[in-house]
């Protein structure tokens, strides 16, 4: 090869490189414009032309990782009433477009995708998130580019609330980590006659901060004893040094707001160290897959969850869901049925609204009152932006099921 | 086309970060998995000087950087010294223990729960201005004497010391500009997405940020900041194959380091020198036997 | 604070099994073998399925662990670190090339396997032994039993076999070694063999105590703080450095704060490498002019 034609070649090269690079750009740039929604949308496919641009909600949740479960179950009730609604007639005469897209449960994700939904889809809704760490950081973005949003099983108060003045924008359709404390609290020091509890919780978890610190409130103030705090970082297995620590406090029972598997290997480590004592824990304790890690060691906890699995009231629910997906909804707990609640205080306030404007919808939303829900009869308090008159239901775990005990309110 | 914008705006942060360690690393030839730390100490210290102390924003930018290279300065004076191996395992421990210890001072930081709500300052001019700034301060660095002390560091360290290049200090030089920087890109990525979580500048993102000069090219600025412009809006441009992105990130460090270590550009930069000499025709062979023992001229 | 010890040994010897995979390559090649979580995690996740798919015997489920692992770790050698060894790369690209097969293999399980945890049938009885004021559970005493057996048959063949006198001739310096008539390259997959089915050890017992995670492998970093602190390049190094590391770990989340247990191992790492690199045992690592 002469020097020459190294150079021709070199050169020829650089300017393909040159404009494949171009095209992959402009490509890029074109074909993101030409399919807004790279995620499912729920629209019916038109037979007649339509006049009106679609309703525009978007969703945020957990598609894949650990919270994969939940998330999936959320879509999937919501792509279902989206699609009923569209085949009866929309809402306000247009077809409701949903626009998804995975936040893994991450904080970061969930800023990342918020700002997608409203910058590229446009949407004057969402409905999200389900894990109350996610659902904080999704309220700032939200008040920042004013859109409303609907957390679903989103149990912090500062989803709502911020510095004791409500956020504007953010609303949720369960209860509040609070209520969750107080409920088992009361359950605890009444039913079960425990006078010392020790407690241990996530550092790194929005939910399960604040789940153990009102329980600590809660249980306080009845009278009872916080013998033992210990906490253990996002991402750990290994609690048997602070277990040991929680052992000889000698507590009667054991608050445990965890998620995930680290439920089921505290439990079995604490079973392991000789612990005798009962477990308590929150709504994140709903989850089949912890009877094949701690099944024995699991035997007669209590759990306090937001709705009842078995509530006749859920019935209808199911028996769609399961028509459309094949299966019943609640294996992997409540979120189904929260995203049902959450779908329906929306779809309710755009049309009191009359209007797919955020601002007038956020107004709606506060106005909220006894809307028929399946989780209860839903009103939205304008102090705090939460359900008002919540329940909560006491499970047992026994034998591999879950049992219900009682229907209690905080 | 916002959104678009705001992919550009990102790329344009990780970007500050990854030049700061085209120098560390290209230039200088020190291996760090430790500037997501850096990274850190800037973006916290600007959010919380603009939260708790009204510091205006483009000032607490400045702070922020500043906080950051300081720091490593103070880590720098003992780490440098430990060679090859101990000093990247060193900066690895580094980056993480500034993690975790912003995740265990929540009173301070928000810790593991996330520090919302930051002012905002960033758009995409600041970002190019920066963005550019930088590129010409460091060019201007590379090419001193300063700069060819940092590339003899990294060349053949011993000599360097024999020939009376004091290579401790370049290093420390080289670390501290470096870490100025990171902390500059972190504060400005807290001006930009205003909510900040440990999660963020962990080992994920010193890895990042190293594998994007790595994937560049050593001793080179172009090829940091092609390298940043594919890597870094790459996980918005496959959202769809989100899950891939890590498995692709991961075979293209694999690759490159056993294909081509030099990287997409490795020692090689364009410049306005190597642009001209593009254009001009290319050299012709002689043509003919040689008369007389003269070539025929061009 | 005696069960607190236990505790201490109890997570150490899951560093130990890890740690002394990673001292072995390094006192070989002269690298840290970042890859080598990944083998532990696949180890995990083989034994799972070995015991749920094929038979829920823990000792068919231990060797396809172990086999796997070699396996595996013999495979990236051969793919990723051998091209690089031959052209004669840097060390750091060895580095940086194991993170990349570790982000792979991490995120490989998590799109095909799937990213919730897998927990083992159980294997081990729940109970633990009552020995005076401590439990101790069962499956600790098996980790504690067949590292103890596992190093042993490594010391043995590290110093009555031929093989074994090649591997230290070769840590002491490869080169040389290969003048001596000693097949570097066989050398060097043997070195991952056994470093590859230490790990796939690791793997299922991790699995067992704390079920099959993507993440799983991102405990062997701690592994890799005690090979550290032990001192890298030193067998025995890592083990004590890992039984070290647990004990000092699970005592600062027992009397400081639980929270501030990583921070500790991190700066522990920190501080082992500024004012003793060589660690407890190790050889001081100089560059010769």
């Amino acid at each position: 090869m002469t020097r020459g034609m190294i150079w021709l070649a070199r050169r020829t090269i650089m300017v393909i490189l040159v404009i494949l690079l171009t095209t992959a750009i402009v490509a890029g740039c074109v074909g993101e414009k030409k399919a807004p929604a790279p995620a499912p949308e729920a629209e019916k496919p038109a037979e007649a032309p339509k006049e009106k641009p679609p309703i525009s909600i978007g969703y945020l949740g957990p598609l894949t990782g650990d919270g994969a479960p939940w998330g999936k179950a959320e879509l999937n009730t919501l792509e279902m009433l989206v699609e009923d609604m569209n085949q009866k007639g929309g809402l306000l005469g247009r077809k409701i477009k949903l626009s998804s897209y995975d936040n893994r449960m991450d904080q970061v994700e969930t800023t990342n995708a918020a700002r997608k939904l409203i910058e590229q889809n446009k949407v004057v809704a969402i409905i999200g998130t389900n894990s109350s760490s996610a659902s904080i950081a999704l309220a700032g973005v939200a008040e920042q580019y004013k859109i409303p949003h609907v957390a679903t099983t989103a149990t912090n108060p500062a989803v709502t609330v911020k510095e004791s003045k409500v956020r504007p924008f953010s609303f949720r359709v369960c209860f509040i980590d609070p209520q969750q404390g107080a409920i088992m609290a009361k359950f605890a020091f009444d039913e079960l006659k425990a006078k010392k509890v020790a407690v241990l919780y996530e550092v790194g978890s929005d939910y399960s901060v604040g789940l153990s610190e009102f329980f600590q409130k809660s249980f306080k103030a009845l009278g009872g004893e916080i013998v033992a705090v210990e906490a253990y970082k996002t991402g750990d297995v290994d609690f048997r040094a602070q277990l040991t620590k929680i052992k000889a406090a000698k507590p009667d029972a054991i608050w445990l707001p965890a998620l995930y598997k680290e439920i089921g290997l505290a439990a079995n480590q604490a079973r392991q160290l000789g612990i005798k004592s009962t477990l308590l824990g929150g709504d994140s304790w709903f989850n089949l897959d912890l009877f094949t890690v701690a099944k024995a060691a699991v035997e007669g906890s209590y759990l306090v969850q937001p709705v009842a699995m078995d509530d006749p009231g859920l019935n209808d629910f199911k028996a769609r869901y399961k028509a459309k997906y094949g299966s019943e909804p609640g294996a992997e707990g409540a979120n189904a049925f929260f995203a049902n609640d959450a779908f329906s205080v929306l779809i309710d306030s755009i049309k009191r609204a009359g209007a797919d404007d955020p601002l007038k919808i956020r107004d709606e939303l506060e106005k909220t009152k006894a809307l028929p829900g399946i989780t209860g009869t839903l009103t939205i308090s304008k102090d705090d932006h939460n359900p008002v008159d919540k329940e909560g239901v006491i499970l047992k775990m026994e034998a591999g099921k879950y049992v219900f005990v009682k229907r209690t309110k905080p | 086309m916002e959104y678009w914008t705001g992919v550009l705006v990102i790329s344009g942060i990780n970007l500050i970060a990854i030049l700061g360690v085209a120098l560390f690393t290209g230039f200088t030839g020190l291996f760090s998995f430790g500037h997501g730390g850096f990274m850190a100490i800037g973006a916290y210290a600007s959010a919380l000087f603009a939260i708790r102390a009204g510091v205006p924003v483009p000032l607490g930018w400045a702070m922020g950087a500043v906080l950051a290279g300081a720091v490593s300065v103070l880590i720098g004076y003992p780490a440098l010294r430990l060679r090859g191996d101990y000093f990247v395992i060193a900066t690895l421990g580094f980056g993480e223990t500034i993690r975790l210890l912003v995740e265990n001072s929540h009173k301070l930081t928000g810790g593991a729960r996330g520090l919302p709500d930051i002012p905002p300052g960033v758009n995409i001019w600041v970002v190019l201005v920066l963005d550019l700034m930088a590129i010409i301060a460091l060019r201007n660095f590379i090419g001193s004497r300063h700069g060819r002390n940092c590339v003899a560091v990294r060349e053949e360290e011993t000599a360097a010391e024999t020939v009376g290049i004091d290579t401790t200090r370049y290093k420390t030089i080289a670390l501290a500009i470096s870490a100025g920087l990171a902390g500059l890109s972190g504060a400005l990525m807290a001006s930009w997405i205003r909510y900040l979580h440990p999660s963020m500048f962990g080992l994920n993102k010193s890895t990042e940020i190293t594998i994007a000069v790595i994937l560049g090219g050593q001793g080179t600025l172009t090829g940091a900041v092609l390298a940043a412009m594919l890597l870094i809006p790459l996980p918005e441009v496959l959202r769809m194959a989100q899950e891939w992105r890590l498995v692709a990130y991961g075979l293209i460090v694999v690759l490159i380091s056993v294909l081509r270590p030099e990287g997409l550009f490795g020692y090689r930069e364009i410049t306005f020198e190597g642009f001209r000499r593009l254009c001009r025709r290319p050299p012709s062979p002689p043509s003919g036997p040689v008369l007389n023992g003269e070539e025929a001229s061009p | 604070m005696l069960q607190q010890i236990v505790n201490g040994l109890s997570i150490g010897s899951v560093y130990a099994l890890m740690a002394v995979g990673y001292s072995l390559v390094y006192s070989l090649l002269n690298f840290t073998n970042f890859a080598h979580g990944v083998v532990v995690t696949a180890g995990a996740y083989l034994a799972f399925f070995t015991l749920t798919l094929v038979r829920p015997s823990f000792a068919v489920a231990l060797l396809a662990a172990m086999v796997g692992g070699g396996l595996l770790s013999i495979t990236y050698e051969i793919l990723a670190y051998r091209p690089l060894l031959i052209k004669g790369g840097r060390r750091l690209f060895l580095i940086i090339a194991g993170l990349g097969i570790s982000t792979i293999g991490e995120n490989l399980i998590i799109l095909r396997i799937g990213g919730r945890f897998k927990a083992y049938p159980p294997i081990f009885p729940m109970e633990p032994l009552h020995v005076g004021p401590v439990e101790i559970a069962v499956v600790d005493i098996m980790i504690v039993a067949v590292s103890l057996i596992a190093l042993l048959i490594f010391q043995l063949i590290i110093s009555r076999t031929r093989a074994g006198l090649a591997i230290r001739a070769a840590a002491h310096n490869l080169a040389t070694a290969g003048l001596m008539g000693v097949n570097s390259d066989a050398l060097v997959i043997l070195v991952f063999l056994i470093a590859g089915t230490l790990a796939g050890l690791a793997g299922i017992f991790l699995g067992v105590k704390y079920t099959a995670y993507p993440q799983l492998g991102a405990m062997t970093l701690k592994a890799f703080i005690s090979a550290v602190f032990g001192g890298l390049g030193s067998l025995p190094g890592a083990v004590a450095g890992a039984y070290a590391l647990g004990i000092l770990e699970t005592f600062v989340s027992a009397y400081i704060s639980s929270s501030m247990r990583d921070v500790f191992s991190f700066l522990l790492l920190v501080l082992v490498l500024l004012f003793r690199p060589q660690g407890l045992m190790g050889r001081p690592s100089g560059e010769k002019a």
